[in-house]
């Protein structure tokens, strides 16, 4: 087979349609190439973020107006979904644990809210009430040029804009997780009394019984990561944003979404994490 | 002086840049004027660093935008300031603290906005008065926040002023006024002026030397008498642009 032939043979293959295989491949391979693009541009803006953050300096008190947004402002809706979640573990482990004693109740709200309802439940509310917010002001930023602006005006958006959120959000979710296992823990013992045949001893009982510092800890460390996902996966989904108004709302959905896929994914490498150190 | 040479940008497959070539000196009011689409924001955005250009060399003062790092790049933006087609005034922060924002870092963490006599001087010179400074750019109107915005450039006295079509999107009146504010600031600090526009008339008033931009290149480039004797086709189509208008009976 000469060179012409193979050639030739090449161009009939090209010419064809593709088939519904071939188009189902190009469609996964154009998406592939999305999110690789997407971690390699993430991943440069984290490395600026990382080096921005070094220089509290420049953006302290950004990052004070930032903490109360970020933190104080949401603390009320945090509380009010940890102290519904412990009230509805409490219920349902109680009508779930017929033949077992009745103080592992505690045990499990206290395990729950612990392990995972504080740190995971403070971060789906933080998405949906903060990611989205930060989308969408970064997103109108970007669309409207003011991030250019500031590019021009001699100021490094990284430093004006993520660096102080990011750092509010990192610090911030750990009180707030702190407040939520507290309020998760005290609703479940409000409702384990009122509608369980339990007494308060049973259950700050079972609470003990689960306690240990390391438990806390990782809590507390999934909060500060989460704060940073949070913070950051919505920074990055803001400076993206592209066309006008609809570009931005499309950016605050797509923050919500991209917070609550990062948190999980981070949440099921953090599991081993905690069975490592328990 | 600003050189660009050879510039090319291709944008959706397009190139919107094609190979321009464009010598700016120093105290000129350049106008660049072209159909909606050629590209002339491109250009400017290309001066300033903000697109790095896929060909072609631009040169501020000697020193090489495309190739500038860190600390190149920020002293090339101190001699430049820019006017975005929609002001890009911050929306958080009041008049008096978006026009501080054209000043140097360290002087704005050491005055107050409201008090800084710099920030009192660019307000005068765009024609407003204190009180603007305390409101916010949502309290303004379209032609205020321009000026504003024309404040903040002017603030820092750069040598280089870019104006993307400062008059869009504005009513005639509100225009003329941009027009003759811009005049009289380029008399009144000698900055470089180079004003991006489609608006014919404002490209007269305003230009020493005007060229227009079409597919992707320098079409024509002159003094505005010798555009406006210019025998090019496209610059009298783009110059006196004639209305066609089809009726369909029935």
């Amino acid at each position: 087979m000469d060179s012409r032939e193979t050639l030739d043979s090449h161009e009939r293959v090209d010419a064809e349609p593709p088939g519904r295989a071939t188009a189902i491949l190009a469609r996964i391979g154009r998406g592939g190439l999305t999110a690789a693009r997407h971690m390699g541009r993430a991943g440069i803006l984290a490395a600026a973020t990382f080096v921005a953050v070094l220089k509290p300096r420049e953006y302290r008190r950004e990052a004070f107006a930032q903490a109360k947004r970020i933190g104080i402002d949401s603390l009320p809706l945090v509380l009010l979904v940890a102290s519904l979640s412990g009230s509805i573990l409490a219920q349902q482990s109680g009508y779930q644990f017929t033949d077992i004693p009745m103080w592992v109740v505690g045990n499990t709200v206290a395990a729950g809210m612990l392990t995972e309802l504080g740190p995971l439940l403070s971060a789906i509310i933080m998405a949906g009430r903060v990611g989205s917010g930060i989308g969408a002001e970064l997103g109108t930023m970007k669309v409207t040029n003011q991030i250019d602006a500031l590019r021009t005006l001699g100021r490094d958006p990284v430093t004006e804009l993520i660096a102080p959120r990011v750092v509010a959000g990192a610090i911030m979710m750990v009180p707030i997780v702190i407040f939520a296992n507290i309020v998760g823990i005290w609703s479940g013992w409000l409702s384990a009394i009122a509608l369980l045949p339990m007494t308060t001893q049973e259950y700050v009982f079972g609470v003990r019984d689960y306690y240990h510092a390391p438990a806390l800890i990782f809590s507390l460390v999934k909060a500060f990561f989460f704060g940073i996902t949070i913070t950051f996966t919505a920074c990055y989904v803001g400076f993206q944003a592209e066309g006008g108004a609809a570009g931005v709302g499309r950016t605050a959905t797509k923050a919500v979404v991209a917070i609550i896929v990062a948190i999980m994914m981070l949440d099921v490498f953090l599991a081993p994490l905690y069975k490592a150190f328990q | 002086m600003i050189e660009i040479r050879g510039l090319r940008k291709v944008l959706n497959n397009r190139a919107v840049l094609d190979g321009v070539d464009l010598n700016i000196h120093e105290g000129m009011s350049l106008v660049i004027m072209g159909p909606s689409g050629t590209g002339k924001s491109v250009l400017l955005k290309h001066i300033v660093g903000l697109f790095d250009p896929d060909d072609g060399e631009i040169l501020v003062e000697g020193m090489s935008v495309p190739r500038a790092g860190g600390k190149e790049i920020k002293e090339i933006r101190s001699k430049i300031s820019y006017v975005f087609q929609n002001s890009a005034l911050f929306d958080s922060l009041t008049a008096g603290q978006n026009i501080q924002l054209g000043l140097p870092e360290e002087h704005c963490r050491k005055v107050y906005a409201l008090d800084d006599p710099l920030v009192h001087e660019a307000i005068s010179h765009v024609n407003l008065g204190k009180e603007v400074l305390h409101l916010l750019p949502s309290e303004l109107s379209g032609g205020m926040q321009k000026r504003v915005a024309i404040a903040r450039a002017i603030v820092g006295r750069q040598k280089y002023i870019l104006y993307d079509e400062p008059t869009t999107g504005l009513d005639p009146v509100n225009a003329n006024v941009i027009n003759r504010l811009i005049a009289r600031l380029q008399g009144e600090l000698g900055a470089t002026s180079i004003i991006v526009t489609h608006d014919v008339e404002s490209a007269f008033y305003l230009g020493d030397r005007i060229v227009l931009l079409a597919n992707g290149r320098v079409q024509a480039s002159g003094t505005p008498t010798e555009l406006r004797e210019s025998r090019d086709p496209i610059v009298q189509d783009f110059l006196h642009p004639k209305l066609e208008t089809e009726v369909f009976d029935g």
